[in-house]
């Protein structure tokens, strides 16, 4: 028996699939990369953009056609928003949020020889769950709030899809409710994972050599405050962190996304300048640099705010590297609000943005607005902003030559023969080496050119730096 | 003022987040105050809470009208045409169930400041209900709410607020404290750059506000606004 999952959207819906599979593969199944040879297929679904919630309904269909010809199980899980949860009901098998992904063996097992369900009339598909044991766990597991047992879900071993890199949650949900945004419908309010799972989780990857490791939330640093009182801060859970990565002796870069810039604190930036396994890399959105889009978008936080965290993090962490996310056009954007976000980008001289159009997303406040910025201009935004950035990235990336950089190998080159790999600062370098046993290790890469987005250099060799 | 339904459950336990309604009471012929058990609920004056009917899966934010040491939570609500949730809770009865989540929300103001600090509260319509929970939980804070209302009924319950603390501003009637939108006040009674100004409700009003106060000069870390949406 084989089985296929695609994977939607964020690196949250990546980790949560990397705890899916071994849940899945207990049951014996075995993972295919074609999806017509499976016989269980699963969706973890992403509802940040309509493009993301057409494929889903894309995809069933096409499951549901291949049941005429095979005995075939679906679900869906991950983020999924209330309306669209009722029509799944109909279209899938299997629909429960993340949280209860330990009652997926249990309900796929129930199925026993699958009937083509979904083929079937709204009226006949209720009628085909005779099994009532199989009927009470589909309707406890509807009516579930999102993060009711998130803490089972913690506890899955994950599969982890790299030898060197790790995703590590350590919080689901969001309280910040941005207008653009619908996380809080799809996952629910926020909730902390035990720092004691967390930290033992860094504590086996680190065992294992593990260069790279992200710590995952929707909200990283309001860890804890869900739990008020009775769990340790962000701050707090950074420095343990560090603590364990002083005494290990080993070499490893600790990250966290997303950071939202309310709970942004000068002792979380204190801290990663303290500890060298926090990776010197900030990611912090700005999404605009108008302090009334601010508002509109319900971001709870000024341009000023925003400001007085990267002075801090420049006084404390001047190597630091600093990417942020941006949303242009969004509703009612004028030229001057946009001009705003120009000048930030030009102060705040980013190493990298992720720059977005806006579109509607479903379920967010904001789609109840009309999206009255036109398409064109939102691309002549998009673009000039892009120019700003590559101005920017491209003057860092020059200071970077003749230096060299510690420098995580990842792979090869989509194209070519060299070896591609990561900073500490994430910052991507084009190593001029082809020896794949490095991929994995963290190497000294000396830096002999730039580009707009990227840099390469030359692998140092030890022996080199010894006479060095 | 019509009070309907009050009846206070002996039970003061909470299962699955559902809270006893204890009473609604009614301000205008759309707007009305809901009143249900606390259940020990803590909170910070200017937070909100998500609820709907238990069972239904339509929720809404609503800003918590009572204060802090009130042994019942409060909501204020304006029912609207189109509205999933607000029509469904102007028919609660006593004994009905809402489902609560909460409480949420940033809105609020510092310890620190409570003693030290003017405080200036710019609210429109509902908007006004954190201010007025804020009012509620810190009497002895040094505060005035100004409230943009169409008409001077919708000054809801100003005598709850100590004398001179509350200016209604009446758009399309002269029975207010000000005759004007709130932006027409705080252009003839600019405003001290040190006060902390708080905003909320419509987004229209809080960017007209938003302005005028930049213009007069007033630094953006003392303006907070919270966006009714």
């Amino acid at each position: 028996m084989k089985y296929h999952i695609l994977t939607l959207g964020c690196q949250m819906n990546m980790s949560d699939t990397e705890r899916t599979k071994p849940v899945i593969e207990k049951m014996g199944y075995t993972w295919t990369d074609n999806e017509e040879e499976a016989n269980l297929v699963g969706i973890l679904a992403c509802s940040v953009r309509q493009k993301a919630i057409d494929k889903v309904y894309s995809r069933i269909h096409k499951w549901n056609k291949l049941k005429n010809k095979k005995n075939l199980i679906t679900f869906v899980t991950g983020c999924i928003l209330p309306s669209d949860k009722d029509k799944f009901l109909k279209l899938f098998d299997i629909v429960f949020p993340m949280s209860e992904l330990q009652e997926l063996p249990e309900m796929i097992s129930q199925y026993g020889i699958v009937t083509p369900v979904s083929l079937q009339s709204q009226n006949n598909s209720d009628t085909v769950f005779q099994n009532p044991r199989l009927q009470e766990l589909k309707e406890k597991v509807a009516s579930l709030k999102l993060n009711e047992h998130m803490s089972d879900f913690w506890h899955i071993n994950p599969n982890y899809e790299s030898d060197f890199e790790a995703f590590v949650p350590i919080q689901n949900g969001c309280d910040k409710f941005c207008t653009f945004c619908a996380v809080p419908y799809t996952r629910g309010r926020e909730v902390s994972r035990p720092s004691t799972e967390i930290i033992e989780e860094v504590k086996l990857l680190v065992d294992g050599n593990y260069k790279s490791i992200t710590l995952l939330g929707q909200n990283v640093n309001s860890y804890g405050l869900d739990k008020k009182g009775e769990e340790i801060s962000f701050p707090e859970l950074l420095r343990s962190i560090g603590e364990f990565g002083n005494s290990s002796g080993k070499e490893f870069w600790v990250y966290f996304t997303s950071p939202h810039p309310r709970d942004m604190t000068d002792e979380v930036i204190e801290v990663i300048s303290q500890y060298d396994c926090l990776a010197k890399q900030i990611h912090l959105p700005i999404q605009s640099g108008d302090d009334k889009l601010l508002i509109k978008m319900n971001r709870k936080h000024s341009v000023e705010k925003y400001r007085h965290i990267v002075n801090t993090i420049r006084t404390l962490i001047p190597q630091a590297t600093l990417f942020t996310d941006i949303i242009v056009g969004f509703t009612s954007e004028t030229d001057e609000q946009f001009e705003n976000t120009r000048k930030v980008m030009k102060e705040f001289n980013y190493n990298m943005a992720y720059i977005a159009q806006y579109s509607q997303r479903p379920g967010a406040v904001s789609s109840r607005w009309v999206d009255d910025v036109p398409v064109q201009t939102k691309k002549e935004r998009f673009h000039t902003l892009t120019e700003d950035l590559k101005a920017s990235s491209h003057s860092h990336n020059k200071d970077m030559v003749g230096k060299t950089f510690r420098v995580l190998v990842r792979g090869k080159e989509r194209k070519g023969e060299f070896l591609s790999g990561l900073t500490e600062g994430r910052i991507n370098v084009r190593i001029h080496a082809s020896d794949e046993t490095l991929i994995g290790q963290i190497v000294d890469v000396k830096i002999s050119a730039a580009a707009e987005f990227s840099v390469a250099g030359d692998l140092v060799k030890i022996e080199n730096l010894q006479e060095a | 003022m019509i009070i309907k339904l009050i009846f206070i459950s002996e039970m003061q336990t909470i299962t699955n987040n559902k809270y006893k309604v204890q009473s609604t009471r009614d301000l205008t012929d759309s707007t009305y105050v809901v009143r249900m058990n606390r259940y020990g609920m803590q909170f910070k004056a200017g937070q909100n809470l998500n609820l709907g009917l238990a069972g239904d899966t339509e929720k809404r934010d609503y800003s918590i009208y009572s204060g802090v040491h009130d042994d019942y939570l409060e909501i204020l609500v304006k029912e609207v045409d189109e509205g999933m949730v607000s029509k469904k809770l102007k028919r609660l009865n006593t004994g009905d169930q809402l489902e609560v989540d909460g409480p949420f929300g940033f809105f609020t103001i510092k310890e620190e400041d409570i003693e030290t600090k003017n405080f200036l509260f710019i609210a429109s319509g509902t908007g006004l209900a954190p201010f007025h929970s804020i009012m509620r939980s810190h009497p002895e804070l040094k505060y005035k709410v100004i409230h943009g209302i169409r008409y001077s009924s919708e000054a809801y319950e100003k005598s709850h607020y100590m004398d001179g603390k509350y200016v209604s501003c009446v758009s399309k009637d002269s029975k207010g404290d000000f005759n004007g939108r709130v932006t027409d006040y705080v252009k003839q009674y600019p405003v001290n750059k040190d006060t902390l100004i708080y905003l909320c409700g419509n987004v229209n009003m809080i960017y007209d506000v938003f302005d005028i106060l930049k213009e007069q000069g007033v630094p953006s870390e003392n303006l907070h606004a919270e966006v009714y949406f």
